[in-house]
């Protein structure tokens, strides 16, 4: 389980996180919703450790990342994957090696065994014709499932995505959504997903949190999520309109 | 405009602060383990491929106008027999190796900052992070290490080329036979100026490459920037790379210690 309590994260420039308080739990998928920029992606590099904040504690399984020496954190983090915004593969290196880097690098297996693991997750997310692809021959959604077989391979407890479907056409979207809800139902990975694609949300999410002005203002299911009248549906509701509007004023 | 003058001080500092963090980054990784020993033999490939075309022809270049610049004027002078000597001797002692620090900050320093800085934007280095690898130790070292050892090889190879372009120029231009110009080279050979030549190359590219590396590792922001920051890269290198050169020159003339 990770434990978010009174989470603070400030930029020199401006506040991000204040007061943050979040519970993952063990075996769903939680989706954090919110506007642009108002430090979702934030919030996934605190967890992992890649951002410091100011004060407040994260616990992954008991562990505290906040504060951490730097050989606990790199323990702590085998246990999350986490899916960048672009994917983030390594340019210089084709799907099969990128997916194996984790492995390699850290020379956890022989080389026969890595071969056969990369294969395994490359057919888990669909990708095994590809290993001999270069990540630039690649869409961006096959990039992204290239990145989650990378992100699994070290097999962590915890998977985070970062605006998995962004940028990404309606098709493309589609996959990577159908790909998220088999990870959860093949291998119950407990999953934190942030993005502000309600089709994604309305899909994959067991629960849903709303991130608004630093801190999470609502945490409820999904089902009760999407009924008129939940500060949920009234914020892809008033996203939408508010989109709409501003598109409607510029055309004018 | 007073604000812009500020914005851009601004840049140039935190361009100056990050160079100098991956000093500090640089050695701390420099001596733990695991040493990317692969890493740097695929960096020395690469620098090797990109640079040695660019280098070369520049060095030829160099050899071709120092050879016609020293044999006009002692030409003016009535010691043409000398144009070998004084080509060689600018060659070897000064414009090879100043020459080839520049062109290998413009080419290998950019695509340093360049490649680094796309990394960074893209989540790349902190995709390394959550892998439990440190991007210093697998992206910046190999690649310091790579340009220490290649811009001296380059300038061997540099010096061979402009020499063999000179000698063949001044045979051509001013009629100075091959034998005579070789005298002169050996001549000039029996005072360390290689030795010196190859030290001088190899501080400028640990400084090229460690403030290339440094400032696409603390990058922030988007293709704008990296534009402005890949620009920082390359004034900032010139300026390390003619300010080493001369430093280089008055500690030597100061301490005479290359002549001892």
């Amino acid at each position: 389980m990770i434990r978010i309590r009174d989470l603070t994260f400030a930029f020199p420039e401006r506040p991000v996180l204040w007061g943050l308080s979040l519970t993952i739990e063990e075996s769903l998928t939680t989706v954090v919703v919110g506007r642009s920029g108002i430090g979702k992606s934030v919030l996934l590099k605190c967890i992992t450790g890649l951002l410091a904040p100011q004060s407040g504690s994260i616990t992954i399984d008991g562990e505290e990342v906040v504060g951490a020496e730097k050989k606990d954190l790199l323990r702590i983090r085998r246990k999350t994957g986490m899916l960048f915004q672009e994917g983030a593969l390594f340019d210089s290196l084709t799907v099969f090696e990128n997916v194996a880097f984790p492995l390699s690098y850290h020379k956890l297996y022989p080389a026969d065994e890595i071969a056969r693991k990369v294969q395994d997750y490359l057919e888990l997310v669909g990708m095994a014709d590809y290993a001999q692809a270069m990540p630039r021959e690649l869409s961006g959604g096959m990039k992204r499932k290239v990145a989650v077989a990378r992100a699994m391979i070290l097999e962590p407890r915890y998977l985070l995505y970062d605006e998995p479907t962004a940028g990404l056409d309606p098709s493309s979207a589609a996959v990577v959504e159908a790909m998220i809800m088999r990870l959860q139902a093949e291998r119950s990975i407990t999953s934190l997903v942030v993005t502000h694609d309600i089709d994604l949300t309305r899909y994959v999410a067991d629960r849903i949190a709303l991130l608004e002005d630093g801190h999470i203002v609502a945490l409820m299911p999904r089902d009760e999520a999407f009924h008129p009248g939940s500060p949920v549906y009234e914020h892809f509701i008033e996203s939408r309109e508010r989109i709409r509007q501003e598109k409607v004023s510029e055309v004018q | 405009m007073a604000r812009v003058r500020s914005e851009a001080a601004g840049e140039w500092l935190h361009a100056a602060s990050s160079a100098t963090s991956m000093y500090g980054n640089f050695f701390y990784w420099l001596f733990r383990e695991p040493f990317p020993i692969r890493q740097l033999g695929d960096q020395i490939v690469n620098v090797m491929l990109d640079a040695v075309s660019v280098n070369v022809v520049t060095a030829i270049v160099i050899g071709l106008i120092m050879a016609w610049t020293a044999g006009w004027n002692s030409l003016k002078f009535s010691v043409v027999n000398w144009s070998g000597a004084a080509t060689v001797y600018l060659l070897l002692s000064e414009a090879v190796t100043m020459f080839g620090g520049l062109i290998f900050a413009a080419k290998i320093g950019t695509a340093f900052t360049v490649e680094i800085g796309s990394m960074q934007m893209s989540g790349q280095l902190d995709a390394l992070r959550l892998m439990a690898v440190e991007p210093v130790q697998h992206i910046v070292i190999p690649r310091v290490l790579a340009s220490v050892i290649c811009l001296v090889f380059l300038n061997m190879l540099s010096q061979g080329a402009a020499i063999l372009a000179s000698m063949i120029a001044v045979r051509w231009w001013f009629d100075i036979s091959f034998t005579i110009f070789l005298q002169h080279v050996f001549e000039v050979l029996r005072h360390p100026i290689l030795t010196n030549s190859y030290i001088r190359s190899a501080i400028m590219a640990f400084f090229i490459s460690i403030n290339a590396c440094g400032l696409g590792f603390y990058f922030n922001g988007g293709a704008v920037e990296l534009g402005r920051t890949t620009t920082k890269s390359i004034v900032l290198n010139f300026i390390v790379v003619i300010s080493i050169d001369c430093l280089y020159g008055v500690m030597d003339q100061l301490t005479g210690w290359s002549a001892i």
